[in-house]
């Protein structure tokens, strides 16, 4: 569907929008410490209707989105909150023209679906496992259990690069799709570490050729710590061929797309 | 030295006080309510700088580049190896162990530069103001 320009009005920079970080409970409150988006960052306002709040701040909307810091201060305010209330995250850069439509486009009609997932994620959070092969000790992985790569490495040695070309091609393929096995039975591995531990998890597609897992996970409150040390054990069994980072708490980003397109209710 | 760091010992989780950029985008760009579905939404342009950390889909790049690591590795504790495969191991172990410290700073570097970047403000504000909210006094 095509976006409506209209809404904007004028394009001279003093036409403001109201920017949509998250929706809350209508009882959080927040405090001057909150920053917005902007230079300098704006203040974060809510708008509550029936139960519920949205955190939103206003912007300029001559003004283009997506700098490190408009990326920066939205994923910042999002995971402060979390820390204390649940919070439904909204992705990044949605603006609406008045804290009217906020109001009566977005809580009014929802309310019902919103309260219900503020009580599903309370006293909960999300962290993202992600872990990284270690380059050298996985392409020494690959090379132990694949012949083909070995002869294929044997056939390249000490031969010019402009003879081997295809040849190179090939194992770097071979290599490529035997890593993509690994990772394949690593996230398996990963999440059967966490889910007798978490709430729910979901599995992200990679975003590094040498991603061994990519995993986020909601977590009660009262679970992070066994998570974190059964994560612990992981990076140390891993230690030789991958690194293991843990990212988190965070707001529910990854657990709160089932159901928003469900809208119709 | 910038290198120097406790962050990235191996074997140890790693646990960064704020995410990467790139680790942003993953996060934000993708995933979250996505209210333009059902509320006409004025949405403003977003610059293409998101673009550059997105994943790497493989192809003949990233064979080539594979290709060119298994060549750069040290030879193994590996019964099965050839003669000539032992040889070039024995040649290349020097130059393995320069690749691997390389490696080991230039992560532990990425590391330190994103909490230098993400860590002054953030630590301003929780030891001056608290959290950015919290929860209001009625149950």
């Amino acid at each position: 569907m095509a976006m409506e320009p209209a809404a904007v009005g004028t394009d001279d920079m003093t036409t403001t929008g109201w920017y949509v970080y998250g929706i809350v409970d209508s009882d959080v409150e927040v405090t001057d410490a909150a920053h917005g988006i902007g230079d300098p960052p704006a203040p974060v306002d809510q708008v509550v209707a029936d139960g519920v709040a949205a955190l939103v701040s206003e912007i300029p909307t001559g003004r283009p989105l997506g700098s490190v810091d408009d990326l920066l201060a939205h994923q910042r305010l999002l995971d402060a909150v979390v820390t204390e209330a649940p919070v439904l995250p909204v992705r990044f850069g949605a603006v609406l023209d008045s804290a009217e439509a906020v109001a009566a486009e977005l809580l009014e009609p929802h309310d019902d679906e919103f309260r219900e997932a503020l009580d599903r994620l309370r006293d909960t959070s999300q962290y993202v496992v992600r872990a990284r092969y270690h380059e050298p000790a996985v392409i020494n992985e690959v090379l132990d259990e694949n012949r083909t790569a070995r002869r294929l490495r044997e056939q390249i040695a000490g031969q010019p690069e402009e003879a081997t070309q295809d040849l190179r091609i090939q194992l770097g393929e071979l290599v490529s799709q035997a890593i993509e096995v690994k990772r394949s039975s690593d996230t398996q591995a990963v999440l059967e570490l966490a889910t007798p531990l978490t709430v729910a998890t979901a599995v992200r597609d990679p975003s590094h050729e040498l991603d061994a897992a990519h995993v986020a996970v909601l977590v009660s409150t009262g679970d992070q710590e066994k998570l974190i040390n059964a994560l612990r054990e992981l990076a140390r069994q891993w230690a030789d061929r991958a690194e293991v980072r843990l990212l988190g708490p965070m707001a529910p980003y990854d657990f709160v797309v089932a159901g928003a397109d469900a809208g119709g209710g | 030295m910038t290198v120097t760091q406790s962050g990235s010992n191996r074997g140890a989780l790693d646990r960064p006080s704020g995410s990467s950029l790139a680790e942003v985008v993953d996060t934000i760009l993708d995933k979250g309510l996505v209210i333009d579905a059902y509320v006409r939404v004025s949405l403003v342009g977003i610059e293409l700088l998101t673009i550059d950390a997105r994943i790497v889909v493989a192809g003949v790049d990233t064979y080539l580049r594979f290709a060119e690591a298994v060549n750069r590795l040290d030879i193994r504790n590996d019964d099965t190896k050839s003669l000539p495969e032992f040889l070039e191991g024995a040649e290349e172990s020097g130059a393995e162990k320069k690749v691997k410290g390389a490696a080991r700073g230039a992560l532990g570097a990425a590391g330190e530069s994103v909490r230098d970047f993400l860590s002054p403000q953030e630590e301003r504000r929780r030891s001056h103001h608290g959290d950015g909210a919290r929860r209001g006094g009625d149950g």
